[in-house]
């Protein structure tokens, strides 16, 4: 082996032994054909703690890619395929603003599984608007049951989850930093994260030069949230961010997983 | 960092317009590759991306002599200002700090296969240096990606078999990507740069499977990409170190004829 073999097999173990002690607790584990990813691969349900592993994730939290086709069925679809999953994950179900006689399986009306965690909307995919007026019943279902609200930015646009924060303060709500790298937005973003202490950040695809020390300065480490959008996009980017981030140890643990586990220790089910 | 070896090969630095960057100059660049073992970087400043190398070429030499000769440049060759840009180039050509030509067909508007870039590939041909190319593939949501899929860049690639072009990105995220594999191993002449948002799970495994490990190499894209993004995602993908080292440091150091202090 060669000297600079040597030395990238040195910077290799060490970035892996600090993943290994981060823990990270993943927001964006996704199950079912990605759609509008030419290039990625479905991950089959029996190579999910195979491909944690390997990457070094302890657990987090899993959707379905066929939540986004159809709310309910996706939902259905996504506890099927994780009855018996022995890995330390929790679902996130897709979620609508209910109407009256609307069945299936939803957020928003009497009680859920208690494995499920977390809520996404996809309001420009499932036509509805970001108002209260529209998803006020939701928000107030998701509030009482200190369950978090996760929406992709290219779902909706910075002035909807400007006032849906500012309109319910209690409602945890993290944006998604898919499917589109956070680059050309990152005013919005500041400007909503300054404004808004209810607003997390999820890291997938926050990859711009110092970002991650910015944030954490101007908005502090509670308010960053680990995902990966695997198996589109490869857990080691976000990662990589953290490990080589100019931040403390604790602001690390809390980016890592520390944050997203406390959400969702809190969920009531 | 005094060991420092890794060789980024496509960086940025200045202020970009189009969004907002905590650190975006050279001296910030410069520190992060002290933090992360970055011995050197290639790449070129904003301004130069959207105008051409007309009058940056200067500026650009100074800041490769005040980073002490770490920060090594390209010069964008704009194909609406042929003319100046050659004459630009000539003078460059034996500055120190010069590593190639920079191309960017989606910025300028130009297809990758038009006649207007024939001058760039002739002087790169005719001395030996380089050429970088932005390549993605097609996009819905930026239809001037159209012009720079890498398929488009075959004719040129065929008529100067002699001139190393870096596809950057490596084709995208999308059906680029083929066609950027499939000239990577289709002509001796063609490499692929990971720099840009090209997240895509296993890609360095993948690559590493589909084309010699002699075309990929190690870029970032900074400031518009944070280098720790793609670092992690270099040393810990399930590659041979081998690999990883040409990845790393020594296909740019061939691809661009940069002289270096270390040796494997």
């Amino acid at each position: 082996m060669t000297s600079i073999e040597e030395q990238i097999k040195e910077m290799a173990d060490r970035r892996r032994e600090v993943a290994e002690k981060l823990r990270f607790f993943d927001a964006g584990i996704w199950l079912g054909e990605p759609a509008g990813f030419p290039l990625a691969h479905e991950l089959p349900l029996g190579r999910l703690g195979e491909a944690l592993r390997e990457r070094f994730l302890s657990g987090g939290l899993v959707s379905h890619w066929y939540g986004k086709v159809s709310a309910q069925d996706g939902n259905a679809v996504l506890m099927q395929a994780m009855e018996g999953c022995q890995e330390d994950v929790y679902a996130a179900w897709t979620a609508l603003p209910l109407l009256p006689g609307e069945s299936g399986r939803l957020p928003g009306a009497g009680s859920v599984p208690s494995k499920v965690k977390a809520a996404r909307i996809f309001p420009k995919t499932h036509n509805f608007s970001l108002t209260s007026w529209c998803v006020g019943g939701l928000c107030e279902w998701l509030v009482s049951r200190h369950m978090p609200l996760f929406i992709w930015h290219v779902e909706t646009d910075w002035k909807s989850v400007y006032e849906l924060a500012r309109t319910f303060p209690k409602l945890e709500i993290v944006v998604e930093t898919q499917t589109q790298k956070i680059l050309y937005h990152t005013r919005p973003v500041f400007a909503l994260m300054c404004d808004c202490c209810n607003v997390r950040l999820e890291l997938s695809n926050f990859a711009g030069q110092g970002f991650i020390e910015y944030a954490v300065r101007e908005f502090g480490a509670e308010r960053l949230i680990f995902g990966s959008f695997l198996p589109v996009n490869d857990p080691l980017v976000p990662m990589g961010m953290i490990l080589d981030a100019k931040i403390s140890e604790t602001e690390k643990s809390l980016i890592a997983g520390g944050n997203l586990r406390r959400i969702v220790n809190e969920v009531t089910s | 960092m005094s060991d420092a070896f890794i060789v980024d090969a496509h960086a940025h630095h200045g202020r970009p317009g189009a969004f907002f960057a905590p650190e975006s100059e050279p001296e910030a660049l410069l520190k992060l590759m002290d933090q992360l073992g970055i011995e050197r970087a290639i790449g070129t400043d904003h301004v130069s991306v959207f105008e051409g190398c007309e009058r940056t070429l200067p500026m650009l030499r100074s800041v490769f002599e005040q980073s002490g000769g770490r920060l090594h440049y390209l010069a964008v060759f704009n194909p609406k200002r042929a003319s100046g840009c050659v004459e630009a180039l000539k003078q460059a050509m034996n500055w120190p700090g010069f590593a190639g030509l920079k191309i960017h067909p989606s910025f300028h508007g130009v297809s990758a296969e038009d006649a207007r870039y024939e001058p760039a590939w002739r002087f790169a041909a005719e001395r030996d240096v380089p050429i970088l190319t932005h390549s993605w593939s097609a996009s819905d949501y930026n239809p001037a990606q159209q012009l720079s899929t890498p398929g488009r860049f075959e004719p040129l690639v065929g008529k100067f078999p002699k001139v190393r072009l870096v596809l950057g990105h490596a084709g995208g995220r999308g059906a680029g990507r083929h066609e950027a594999v499939r000239l990577a191993r289709d002509y001796e002449n063609v490499f692929l740069d990971l720099a840009g948002d090209i997240f895509c799970y296993r890609l360095v495994e993948s690559l590493v499977d589909s084309v010699p490990v002699e075309k990929i190499l190690f870029g970032s894209d900074a400031p518009w990409l944070d280098p720790r993004s793609r670092l992690s995602h270099v040393l810990l993908a399930d590659v041979p170190a081998s690999a990883k080292a040409r990845i790393l440091r020594e296909n740019a150091l061939h691809v661009y004829r940069i002289g270096a202090k270390k040796t494997c």
